[in-house]
């Protein structure tokens, strides 16, 4: 009855001192691209090295929600993409990812917010997504515990719906890539920490590890919310950065209560009942860099109350548990995917912030292109890093949904 | 992670009155010889420091002030000015 312990990917190789691609971190990113690199490109000498565990940032510690309704049309096709590749990825990793795309509910709360969301909603049906405003009392429809009385602090206008987005169980991800990138040769490596990148002539040459080094001649980093001082300690390289905390909690398990995504700028909380019955909500960042993933009283209040009002039926329900990870935060709310530039082979992936989940499978697909051809596919290259010197930032400020270290 | 911060007018207090203002990058560069890069490292780039670092901070919901402390951002807590920087 008490097998012995065997991970879901195999056995533990054993860390080679070569391999044709070495990838930084065993987050959502690294294991997609390495599964994409192996499975389309047939590059499957690939390390994913994990200074802790697989799942340990971002990956385990996210809200799970997906969703294409962004902002603008370099942001808005990319993810679109993302949303797609759910249930594909769930028959071809032989894993239940839990796809269950209930839709999401904006709410808006102020004429204002309500023009706001028609223009997002004109930029996502122009390119072939699902997305509607609809009206307080839809809103109600929809969500009968929703609040919309008019005596509350942010009364509701409507919302911006977007029935094919909802949520994936965030932890068979992990695993479910893993486990199809291993079977593809892809070796991961956990408790490994990159702790040099090795670039002689300005190409990547080595990467030095807690367990040595290893020669490769092409490097992806894809370390979450660590990516950003890693590229500055590593190769002196400053990104347009700021890491910030951030954090969500779950209630006690509920009967079905919410089936759709809920979210509110303006309340500045969202939430989704997960398919255990918890009510997940989030999220807050304490505006100022920090790496403590650490929660705070402050802003469980602030759930709190801001759950109440939103959905009184939550009053008087408990907080089970409570969790930060890291955020890694651009001044245009848009990622970084660049590479080749200046150092040959060397390719990195950050700037996530908080929607690094929903775009994983996506940057997998594209990074692994990328990285086995040495070109930039036109799907990423509106998103490398020369834009912030030539001026270019991308208009995702402008979505609906808007945190940043600046404001 | 409760921060709490020190204004030099109103000693230490609860960090959510303040306003986080940015690492210090020294003075704004020259109009000389500023090409795009230059003033995009000024302007964007962070070293992301975990650690010890410079920091500007506005007493948003109070004096008023801006002002420079340092605080290592693995624990959170303010720190008295490294001796070599
Ligand atoms: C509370 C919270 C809620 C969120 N909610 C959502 C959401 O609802 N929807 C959404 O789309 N996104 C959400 N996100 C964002 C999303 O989780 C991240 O953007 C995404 O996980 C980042 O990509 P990743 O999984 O590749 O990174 P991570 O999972 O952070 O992986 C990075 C890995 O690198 C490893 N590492 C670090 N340093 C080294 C080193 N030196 N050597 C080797 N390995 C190293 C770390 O241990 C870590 O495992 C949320 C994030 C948080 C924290
Ligand atoms: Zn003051």
């Amino acid at each position: 009855m008490f097998g012995r312990y065997k991970p879901l990917w195999g056995k533990t190789p054993r860390l080679k001192s070569s391999y044709d691609a070495v990838i930084i971190g065993g987050g959502l990113h690294g294991l997609a691209t390495a599964y994409f690199l192996a499975r389309d490109h047939g590059i499957t000498d690939v390390a994913v090295l994990e200074k802790r565990y697989i799942g340990f940032g971002g990956a385990g510690r996210n809200t799970a929600i997906v969703r294409a309704n962004q902002r603008t049309q370099e942001n808005v096709p990319f993810y679109k993409e993302a949303l797609e590749l759910w249930p594909m990825l769930t028959k071809e990793l032989d894993y239940n990812l839990m796809f269950f795309n209930c839709g999401n509910l904006n709410l808006m709360h102020s004429e204002a917010a309500m023009n706001a969301a028609r223009m997002s909603i004109a930029t996502a049906q122009f390119h072939g997504i699902e997305s509607h405003l609809i009206d307080a009392k839809q809103c109600k429809e929809l969500v009968p515990a929703l609040n919309i009385s008019e005596d509350i602090t942010y009364p509701i206008f409507g919302a911006m719906y977007h029935p094919p987005g909802g949520i994936v169980r965030h932890d068979a991800v992990v695993w479910g890539l893993a486990k199809g990138a291993s079977k593809h040769g892809v070796h991961i490596h956990q408790q490994t920490a990159v702790t040099g990148i090795g670039v002689e002539n300005s190409k990547i040459v080595s990467v030095d590890t807690d367990h040595g080094k290893i020669n490769t001649p092409r490097v992806l980093l894809s370390a979450g919310g660590y990516s950003a001082a890693i590229s500055y300690e590593m190769l002196g390289v400053t990104l347009p950065i700021s890491v910030l905390t951030i954090q969500a909690m779950v209630t006690q398990p509920l009967k079905p209560i919410l089936n759709h995504v809920v979210s509110s700028g303006t309340y500045h909380a969202y939430a989704q009942q997960t398919l255990k019955g918890e009510i997940a909500t989030g999220a807050h960042m304490d505006p100022w860099p920090n790496y403590t993933t650490q929660t705070t009283a402050y802003y469980i209040k602030h759930q709190a109350e801001a759950l109440a009002e939103m959905l009184p039926c939550l009053r008087g329900v408990k907080f089970m548990r409570h969790w930060a990870g890291l955020a890694d935060m651009t001044p245009d709310m848009a990622p970084i995917m660049d590479g080749n530039d200046p150092i040959e082979g060397y390719y990195m992936d950050c700037g996530w912030g908080y929607f690094g989940f929903k775009s994983c499978a996506a940057t997998g697909k594209y990074l692994a292109q990328f990285m086995a051809s040495g070109n930039c596919p036109d799907m990423l290259k509106p998103f490398n890093l020369r834009r912030f010197e030539q001026h270019r930032l991308m208009g995702e400020t402008a979505a609906l949904m808007d945190y940043s270290p600046d404001n | 992670m409760a921060l709490t911060i020190t204004c030099p007018i109103c000693d230490k207090r609860n960090g959510y009155e303040f306003r986080y203002g940015g690492v210090d990058k020294g003075p704004r560069p020259d109009e000389e010889g500023l090409t795009p890069t230059s003033w995009c490292d000024h302007v964007h780039m962070n070293k992301c420091v975990a650690g010890i670092q410079k920091e500007w901070w506005f007493h948003r919901d109070g004096c008023g002030a801006w002002f420079t402390i340092y605080r290592d951002t693995t624990t959170n807590l303010e720190v008295d000015k490294p001796e070599a920087n």
